[in-house]
């Protein structure tokens, strides 16, 4: 149960835990802007070793966010060989060739490139949801996406669908397992037939889980109305996020990251020790 | 004239349809700062749609229900009333807003729109109120039933309501969850002074308060103290079942045993019989 409503979400206290959400998520898109600049090693290589340290530094086991890359896992491997097979490189660095496959060193070095950007890309947004519970995610979502409310975008509505969403999961497995049971005991069959067959087993299950579901949705709303829900307007909150001085010190952190990954790129002061970098 | 007032409610379900059911005719009572009123009917006799009538969740078809002077019908005057009548439902899960027990405590007081140290201090009181204080922190699938009803309780308290109502608030609890929810709303009714409508078909609950109006078929058939008790058949008749004491005190007296009348809860009973075979 806990584990759908936490998120993959990781209970230790650290540094990088307690940064405000709307910090971490500017970082987390801040990063991943960064990272489509990256184009040589050293640049990856900048970028691994600050993904490292915020690791280290939010106490989660290693093994813990680099599991998230399993999720890609077939992504990864099937793109790196595509690129890696049809690339065309320089004639005199080709290393194989037969019909239209080829393997040239500029293949190789193009697909390794590709291959560490998506994990680096996997890897920035794991370790936000193992350091931010999902309703600190939706708080900071909420609050970074205010300004959208002034064009009539229903923000506040959105984050409070979000939460509420979060909130009926385990509600609704819970209500799931029973009606599986409940028909498992009136003998229907989930576990045997085609894909087709089982599809069609599980419709009387979908069907109480429905009818239930609005029937919960009705009682939840006359216990928001008798609570005084009325939307948006006039609504504070309890837990009031606020900018620390930890949480600009980490965006300016991010910003000199950022800064770095562009001069490595473009190289606007023509620095020679920069042109030389792979 | 009480806080809350129902004069001359009715209310029918799919009004203009063809599938209109009158829910209730014609109903007054009224129910007075500090007390405690147990509301009993059997299933259909409109007891959920008197809660549902008491904070404008639904309006009246006719008649009026007066909330501390302000008439619900009144647009204008809808949040104060729910700011006065809190409404605790049957179903715990389906009243539960957030994935942290505080953070859903304090959804009540941040619809109002309260500073956050204020929702703080409301979210700690409630919470102790109903003695759940160390899950705050928690969430509320691992609970108990009675644990989340006692949540749910906090939830509409952090309001500060001046009614408390609970809508069947104890129908889905086990017996020991139906007793934790029941010693606290006792509670809160002796110590805090806070009005209480508990809407039930328990019998055993309806005696641990003031007065007792029963219902039966959207309407009062009777309304009045503990000597409602005495009135044995009516009762019956209205489908609801004595508690086991007054039940067992009844079949007694209609066997030849001269019992005094009320006979309510078990102590009654056991001192009623000690008394008579003290005598013989």
């Amino acid at each position: 149960m806990r584990d759908v409503s936490f998120g993959q979400y990781y209970p230790v206290s650290s540094p990088i835990h307690r940064l405000d959400p709307r910090t971490k998520l500017l970082s987390v898109i801040i990063y991943m802007v960064a990272l489509f600049f990256v184009s040589r090693f050293t640049g990856f290589g900048i970028m691994a070793l600050f993904l490292f340290i915020a690791v280290i530094v939010s106490r989660v086991p290693i093994g813990k966010v680099l599991r998230s890359v399993r999720a890609v896992l077939f992504l990864l491997i099937f793109t790196m060989l595509i690129t890696f097979l049809f690339t065309k490189g320089e004639p005199d660095k080709l290393i194989w060739e037969f019909g239209i496959l080829h393997l040239y060193w500029d293949g190789l070095f193009m697909s390794l490139k590709l291959c560490i950007r998506l994990i680096l890309l996997v890897l920035g947004p794991a370790l936000l949801t193992l350091t931010t519970t999902p309703i600190e995610l939706t708080d900071g979502l909420e609050s970074l996406l205010k300004p959208l409310s002034l064009i009539k975008i229903p923000v506040h509505e959105l984050a409070i669908i979000m939460s509420i969403a979060l909130r009926l999961i385990p509600t609704l497995m819970e209500e799931t397992d029973k009606i599986i049971n409940a028909q498992k005991a009136r003998c229907a069959d989930f576990d045997s037939g085609n894909i087709f067959k089982r599809a069609k087993a599980m419709l009387p299950v979908l069907i109480p889980l429905f009818v239930s579901s609005f029937r919960r949705a009705d009682d939840l709303a006359d216990a928001m109305d008798s609570r005084c829900y009325k939307g948006a307007k006039g609504r504070t909150r309890m837990r009031v996020l606020k900018f620390r001085f930890r949480d600009f010190l980490f965006l300016f952190i991010m910003a000199a990251l950022f800064t770095v990954i562009l001069f490595l790129r473009y190289n606007w002061l023509n620095w020679q020790f920069i042109a030389v970098l792979w | 004239m009480g806080f809350v007032e129902f004069q001359n409610v009715s209310f029918s379900y799919n009004e203009g349809y063809e599938a209109q059911t009158r829910a209730l005719e014609n109903v007054s009572f009224s129910v007075e700062e500090g007390e405690f009123v147990a509301l009993v009917g059997h299933n259909g006799s409109g007891k959920s749609t008197v809660a549902k009538l008491m904070n404008a969740l639904l309006l009246p078809s006719a008649g009026r229900v007066i909330v501390d002077g302000m008439d619900t019908s009144d647009k204008k005057s809808l949040f104060e009333i729910r700011k006065r009548v809190g409404v605790v439902f049957q179903n715990p899960d389906n009243q539960m807003i957030a994935t942290i027990i505080e953070d859903d405590v304090a959804f009540g007081p941040e619809n109002i729109g309260l500073k956050s140290d204020e929702i703080r201090k409301r979210v700690d009181w409630a919470l102790e109120a109903v003695g759940m204080s160390e899950h705050k922190k928690g969430t509320p699938f691992r609970l108990s039933g009675g644990q989340k009803q006692r949540i749910a309780i906090a939830g509409v308290l952090a309001v500060k309501p001046r009614v408390l109502v609970l809508d069947e608030s104890t129908a889905m609890l086990d017996p020991s969850g139906r007793e934790e929810v029941m010693s606290v709303v006792e509670r809160l009714n002796r110590e805090e002074k806070m009005t209480v409508v508990m809407i039930t078909h328990f019998m055993d609950e309806a005696l641990k308060a003031d007065r007792m109006i029963v219902l039966s078929d959207g309407k009062v058939l009777m309304n009045g103290g503990r000597e409602l008790f005495e009135r044995t058949d009516e009762i019956k008749r209205a489908g609801l079942d004595l508690p086991v004491a007054g039940y067992v005190a009844d079949k007694l007296r209609k066997s030849g045993v001269p019992l005094p009348s009320p006979i309510t809860d078990e102590n009654e009973l056991v001192e009623a019989l000690c008394r008579l075979k003290f005598k013989n």
